[in-house]
C-alpha cells in the first residue's frame, strides 16, 4: 500500500516567479526569496564579473607605488 | 594595515563596489564613473581607514557618499532610466528571460535605498550590522530595508496589490538615505 505525504513536498525554486496569490500581510516566501537570489544573481552577476578598467587598475597601483 | 594589503583591499572589493553603484545609478556608464570616483576618495582617505574594521563597510559607505554628492551636483542629468540591459543579455530561456526582465523593472521601482540594501546583502553577503555601517543607519533600519524590498517585489511580482506600507519611508533613522534621485514608485 502506497503512502502519500500529507504535505506537498518543497520543489525547487521555480525558475519564473510563482504566480500563487498569496496574502500581502505574510512575510516574503522562502521559495520566492530563493528565487530572487538567484535571479539577482543572474541580473547582476555579469557586469559584476567583468573585467576591471585598466585605468582604474593603474589608478590604484600607481597610488599603492607612492 | 600596511599599504599593501590595503590596495589589494580596494581592488578585491571592485566588484563589489560595481554591483552597489549599478544598483544606485541604474546606469552602466554612471556606476563605473561612480566606482572609480569611490576609489579615487578612499585612496585619498586611506589614513582614515582603521585596521581591524570592517573595510567592506568603510568603503561601501565611500561610494555611496560619492553617489549623494554627485547627485547634489547633477541631479538633473542622470539617468535612472537605464535599465542594466546587457545583464539581461543572458543565455537563458526565453520565459526565464522575461521573469527576468520584469524582475528588473521591478527592481526599477524600487526606492534607490532599498534597491542598495537588497543588494547590498543578497549579493555582496554584507551583514546587516555592516549595511548600517556603510549606508549610516540603525541595523533596525537596515533589516527594514531588505524586508521592505523582499516584501513589495513579491508583491509586484506576483501580481498582489501594492502594499504601501513597504514603500513608506523608514524611521528618522533613515535618514540621508532616501535619495533625492530615488525614483517613486508609479502606482499599479
Amino acid at each position: 500500500m502506497k503512502h502519500f505525504a500529507m504535505t506537498r513536498p518543497r520543489q525547487p525554486a521555480p525558475v519564473a516567479a510563482p504566480r500563487m496569490p498569496r496574502d500581502a500581510d505574510a512575510v516574503p516566501d522562502a521559495a520566492f526569496d530563493l528565487w530572487l537570489q538567484r535571479s539577482l544573481h543572474q541580473l547582476f552577476d555579469k557586469v559584476a564579473k567583468e573585467p576591471i578598467p585598466e585605468r582604474l587598475l593603474r589608478l590604484i597601483e600607481d597610488n599603492r607605488s607612492k | 594595515m600596511s599599504q599593501s594589503v590595503f590596495h589589494d583591499q580596494v581592488i578585491a572589493i571592485l566588484p563589489k563596489l560595481r554591483v552597489q553603484a549599478l544598483a544606485l545609478t541604474r546606469n552602466r556608464a554612471s556606476a563605473e564613473d561612480l566606482v572609480q570616483d569611490a576609489v579615487c576618495n578612499a585612496l585619498a582617505a586611506q589614513e582614515s581607514f582603521i585596521p581591524g574594521t570592517n573595510f567592506a563597510a568603510w568603503m561601501h559607505r565611500i561610494l555611496r557618499n560619492r553617489f549623494i554628492s554627485n547627485l547634489r551636483k547633477r541631479r538633473d542629468t542622470t539617468d535612472i532610466e537605464d535599465v542594466p540591459a546587457a545583464a539581461l543579455a543572458t543565455d537563458a530561456p526565453h520565459e526565464d528571460r522575461l521573469a527576468l526582465k520584469e524582475l528588473s523593472r521591478a527592481m526599477a521601482r524600487l526606492p534607490a535605498d532599498q534597491r542598495e540594501a537588497l543588494v547590498m546583502v543578497v549579493l555582496n553577503g554584507l551583514s546587516y550590522e555592516a549595511l548600517a555601517e556603510a549606508t549610516g543607519c540603525a541595523v533596525g533600519t537596515a533589516k527594514s530595508r531588505v524586508f521592505r524590498a523582499r516584501r513589495q517585489l513579491e508583491a509586484w511580482l506576483l501580481g498582489e496589490r501594492p502594499d504601501a506600507g513597504a514603500l513608506a519611508d523608514a524611521p528618522a533613522a533613515d535618514a540621508p538615505g532616501r535619495f533625492a534621485g530615488g525614483r517613486a514608485p508609479a502606482p499599479l
